[in-house]
């Protein structure tokens, strides 16, 4: 059995979380928040917008940066979490190839993105295609799904490079394909930096 | 806690939803880089940005709650905002005022907390986001628009690691 995507996906989504009594969501080894997606959206508009001409790529590479580090040390702490060797781990037949498939169903669990593994070159490169994404909402120009670059990139490095926390910064992600841009579909590249 | 909470989720694209609102899992690690990002960007009004984006979209939320529930006293208004505060994960807080404004002491802070794992401690204060909240919370208890609250942040947990304090005035 290798892992069953629409079962993990199941499981995982039907989970809800909320502060507890000291207003904190201490989960998978790090505090998590839950906020709206219009704000989230919203910001990244914005500073993309007030930003000149030649900052742009500057911004966005910082929007980028926040979801990859939220995305590396919040997915370590996934993967090796209850949760995930309850319902992942029973299905693991192929090693990090099912591994990265269980992360990715978390990743569209979570409502990160409706996306799965299209292609996969191990250690190497892979392909994202995600048919739905909180980020194709967002106002602006062109391709702009920050988050969903850096979690890629997270995921992959969990994956194939050198062991947490050492792994950081080895592949990188670039976004083909956008929603957001009048594309039917979100694909996104990881390969190695 | 007096607020409902009405968790949903879209079964076709997985999108979650609190109160029918779209709402998104993320980390101490988001946050704080999101926070850092706006800070090196005050040439072009970054803290400013983010205090306004996140009052603009935390009015629209509290406001949608209060109007939905019938909440109409200050009191039960306010105390919305502040159990919202919390069902997020950003916290826990003390809220004392009037419709001329008061003061908000935050008691714990996934923001400064946040900050103070992955930095240390700071040298002044970084918390917009819950400024831009606190702006939101004080305007939605006393049935005005956004923007009509200033907010400060007088004490930073994230530089004393203790307790932050916030002073809110009418604009």
């Amino acid at each position: 059995m290798t892992v069953m995507r629409d079962t993990v996906v199941k499981s995982l989504a039907k989970i809800n979380i909320q502060g507890d009594e000291n207003g904190l969501i201490p989960e998978y080894d790090v505090l998590v928040n839950l906020l709206p997606a219009s704000l989230l959206n919203t910001f990244s508009e914005r500073i993309m917008a007030a930003a000149p001409p030649d900052k742009k790529s500057t911004v966005a590479d910082g929007l980028v940066r926040a979801a990859y580090e939220c995305g590396y040390h919040t997915g370590c702490g996934i993967i090796t979490s209850d949760v995930f060797n309850d319902v992942v781990l029973p299905m693991v037949t192929e090693g990090e190839k099912d591994i990265l498939r269980g992360a990715f169903a978390a990743f569209t669990a979570w409502g990160w993105a409706k996306s799965g593994i299209v292609q996969l070159k191990e250690g190497e490169r892979m392909v994202i295609r995600a048919n739905d994404y909180y980020e194709a909402d967002s106002g602006g120009e062109g391709l702009r799904a920050y988050m969903l670059r850096g979690l890629c990139q997270a995921f992959f490095d969990l994956t194939y490079a050198d062991p947490y926390p050492d792994g950081m910064d080895t592949f990188v992600c670039h976004q083909t394909k956008g929603i957001e841009a009048g594309d039917p579909h979100g694909e996104f590249v990881v390969t190695r930096k | 806690m007096s607020l409902k909470l009405d968790f949903g989720l879209d079964n076709e694209t997985f999108r979650h939803y609190l109160n029918g609102h779209a709402v998104v899992m993320h980390s101490h690690h988001y946050l704080a880089l999101i926070t850092k990002l706006a800070e090196e960007l005050s040439d072009i009004g970054g803290p400013q940005l983010l205090k306004d984006v996140v009052e603009e979209s935390m009015w629209a939320v509290l406001n949608d709650y209060v109007q939905k529930n019938g909440q109409t006293s200050p009191l039960q208004r306010c105390n919305v905002g502040r159990e919202y505060y919390s069902v997020y994960g950003l916290g826990k807080m003390k809220v004392s005022g009037t419709e001329r404004g008061g003061e908000v002491c935050l008691i714990r802070s996934h923001i400064d907390e946040g900050w103070i794992k992955k930095w240390g401690h700071h040298t002044k204060p970084v918390n917009h986001f819950t400024c831009g909240y606190i702006a939101a919370m004080f305007a939605v208890a006393f049935d005005k628009p956004a923007k009509s609250y200033r907010v400060t942040e007088a004490e930073s947990m994230a530089v004393n690691g203790t307790e932050g304090t916030f002073i809110v005035t009418l604009s």
